[in-house]
């Protein structure tokens, strides 16, 4: 099957994997694309090409009646990004139950999932392949994923799940202009050194295994790991956003337990910094801007959804992080603390295999990390980042 | 005593969207020379939900009855019904201030401006920028060579935006005439002619791919003989900032703040100046601000019979620039947009 004059809906197109998934099925794969945007002010990416832009939320089981009739093929990349945790793990659940049900109606001959590594759990050390048990991880988001990840491949429809690493690229967010902008303001922790596994993958090769997904007929109902070639450590790649900024020092090697003490200190120190903060809250606007812009805010907000349970998320988030983090003394960046779920997660080394997207879906990753990284550079100065 | 003796100028808003939301319907709140006596919207819901919450007594889908029922208009429709609205409200007589765009195209400006001409009625184009007093003391030192010879300058104007769209007009050409350049570079360049007067040459650069463009690059020289570089975005937070190098000094000015920091270093570099443009007795501006004196301007040229403070002829001018650009259009390169992988290897 080719993908050239096939009609595909993409769902979270104004998104960091859906855009250039648009972007690459308009350019190179000469696909008719229709994208569902909630959020207008968002669509500029996607409307640099000749892409249908339907208003609308993938929730509403009208708009995508609406986006997806004449579709052949569906990409759900959308997932919840804004409200609260709650909000978010209903748009990923409800969503992908709508999705299907529209997708199903309409009689689309391929629905390509975008999943996620997280419904694996909490991995340990060692491979790791698609025949890990799925387990929920605790947290809104992670365990909507495996909510909806069930659903789409218990649907009875031509599903094919992707279940991404720690994806890095042109626009990224989670693991890159995030990275950047936690390491502009304070150090990161290098738990045993850094020699946890982070599983990186680029942006393209991800979005090309989501459309070999899309046109293998060996796809369907399956779900596939997708990284890169090489698993790279925590320290290549905090160690490279670093060398982006320049300057000085952005990293600190600690092992575990010295982490989790330095977590415990910081915790301590919060009723009598929590005071603080809003003193200075109630004044500054700018302050408020760049406390918002903090590790714990920036990543429990956003994506270590996937890594602390909600109770931790919400005891944090009112705190807002970086009121008690400590300054160093010797005038170096103060360091980001780490929680103990966070240390966990830096400190496995747990190996991706993508053996079953090389053998099913022809799956070659083509960007290895110095190649996805330099891209990444170009674009981050570009994007005044760095 | 005069203004509170003054009748208010009669005001229709017509088209009910973000700006009107945002600034128009606030800032004719606050103004003392004017007052909204109409909402138009052809979804007659938002019209009357913002009629409501703003106090206007009348709303209506449709311009047809408007003559006699107000004095002017406010045109804050999508680009492409900026003219065609423009010129029927003037040729009956109504003063119009037309939001920014002026319209989509040079000839349909003209078309514009006779129209206003024909009719000896108001024409005005919503550049609020210009209302900054920050524009206007950069305008100032430029014009009265504070910085001595002026050797080059550079606008990078990029915000990634938060504005609640009603529609997707903005995202079509064919209702928008153009991306970023149309939309935000409309502001850009407004300040950029009225700041270093016309331009001579230009190079063009934007990275639509059969679409509108999110970013786009220019290198301009004027016809001064000054030449600059003016990048604009709407994916990237950009500096926000316009750098004027002279012989005795460079001037930074924020441009998106409606109240920026402005620092003008001296040519030694040893030390500079940093501090923000304040009119004799005023505070600090909001953008709202900015659209009350914009109102302001608008009623006192109708009252006064006179030129508004951007009149049609200075619409038309950002507009003759944004066209030149399109018509010399160059793809930008971004590097990580190569097309990475073949067309074999997915089909």
């Amino acid at each position: 099957m080719s993908l050239a004059g096939r009609t595909a809906l993409v769902t979270g197109g104004t998104g960091f994997i859906g855009g250039r998934l648009a972007e690459r099925l308009v350019v190179e794969h000469g696909a008719k694309v229709r994208a569902l945007v909630r959020n207008l002010a968002g669509a500029g990416r996607l409307a640099r090409f000749p892409v249908t832009i339907v208003h609308g939320d993938v929730t509403s089981p009208s708009d995508l009646a609406a986006a997806i009739q004449g579709c052949d093929l569906v990409f759900h990349c959308a997932y919840g990004t804004s409200g609260s945790q709650k909000h978010r793990a209903r748009v990923n659940t409800e969503g992908t139950k709508r999705v299907l049900a529209a997708a199903g109606t309409a009689g689309v001959k391929r629905i390509v999932y975008l999943s996620t590594l997280m419904v694996y759990g909490k991995t340990g050390d060692g491979d790791l392949d698609e025949t890990a048990p799925r387990r929920r991880f605790g947290n809104p988001y992670s365990d909507s994923k495996l909510a909806a990840e069930r659903m789409a491949l218990s649907s009875g429809l031509p599903v094919a799940v992707l279940q991404p690493t720690a994806v890095y690229g042109p626009y990224g967010g989670v693991w890159t202009g995030n990275v950047l902008r936690a390491l502009e303001i304070g150090r990161q922790i290098l738990v045993d050194g850094g020699e946890g596994l982070a599983n990186a993958v680029y942006v393209d090769d991800l979005v090309s295994a989501m459309l070999l997904a899309a046109v293998k007929g060996e796809a369907v109902g399956e779900a596939f790991l997708i990284s890169g070639e090489e698993p790279v450590t925590w320290k290549e790649m905090f160690r490279r956003f670093e060398r982006m900024l320049g300057g000085e020092p952005r990293t600190v090697d600690m092992t575990a337990a010295e982490a989790l003490a330095y977590w415990r200190r910081w915790q301590r120190r919060q009723p009598r910094a929590l005071g603080e903060a809003f003193r200075i809250l109630k004044q500054e606007q700018g302050i408020r801007t760049r406390i918002e812009r903090t590790r714990e805010v920036l990543w429990l907000r956003e994506m270590a959804s996937a890594v602390l349970p909600e109770s931790w998320q919400q005891r944090i988030k009112s705190k807002l992080g970086s009121g008690g983090r400590p300054s160093a003394p010797d005038g170096a960046l103060p360091i980001h603390p780490l929680s103990p779920e966070m240390i966990g997660f830096f400190r496995a080394r747990t190996r991706v295999r993508i053996d079953k997207a090389k053998r099913l879906l022809g799956y070659a990753p083509a960007f290895d990390f110095a190649t996805g990284m330099d891209l990444t550079e170009k674009w981050a100065r570009w994007a005044n980042l760095v | 005593m005069q203004e509170i003796q003054e009748s208010k100028l009669r005001l229709a808003v017509v088209g009910c969207g973000a700006i009107t939301t945002l600034h128009h319907l606030p800032a004719i709140a606050l103004s003392n020379r004017v007052e909204a006596a109409v909402l138009v919207d052809v979804d007659a819901r938002r019209a009357e939900a913002l009629s409501k919450s703003f106090g206007v007594p009348e709303t209506a889908t449709d311009t047809s009855g408007l003559q006699g029922r107000v004095d002017a208009a406010i045109v804050a429709l999508p680009n492409s019904l900026h003219a065609p609205v423009a010129i029927d409200l003037l040729r009956r007589g109504l003063h119009v201030l037309v939001e920014k765009p002026m319209a989509m195209n040079v000839r349909e400006c003209d078309e514009m401006i006779a129209a206003a001409a024909a009719a000896g009625t108001v024409l005005a184009v919503g550049h609020e920028f210009r209302f900054f007093d920050s524009s206007l003391l950069v305008r100032n030192l430029l014009r009265d060579g504070l910085l001595g010879e002026l050797r080059r300058f550079e606008m990078r104007q990029g915000v990634i935006p938060r504005w609640p769209f009603a529609t997707d007009f903005l995202l079509k050409k064919e209702t928008a005439g153009g991306g970023v350049l149309a939309d935000f570079g409309a502001h850009v360049l407004d300040l950029l002619l009225w700041w270093l007067g016309d331009w001579a040459e230009i190079e063009y650069w934007d990275d639509a791919m059969g679409g509108i463009e999110s970013d786009c690059e220019m290198r301009l020289t004027m016809r001064s003989g000054v030449s600059g570089f003016v990048e604009i975005s709407r994916t990237r937070n950009l500096r926000n900032t316009c750098v004027f190098e002279g012989s005795r000094a460079t001037l930074e000015a924020g441009v998106w703040d409606p109240d920026p920091e402005i620092r003008l270093l001296i040519a030694d570099r040893q030390v500079s100046l940093a501090g923000r443009a304040r009119r004799d007795g005023s505070s600090g501006l909001d953008f709202t601000q900015a659209f009350v004196r914009q109102l302001d301007d608008f009623a006192a040229a109708i009252r006064e019979r006179r030129e508004p403070f951007v009149p049609g002829r200075e619409g038309r001018r950002s507009l003759a620039l944004i066209e030149a650009c399109y018509a010399r259009r160059q793809p930008l390169v971004l590097p990580w947009s190569i097309p990475s992988v073949s067309r074999e290897q997915a089909s």
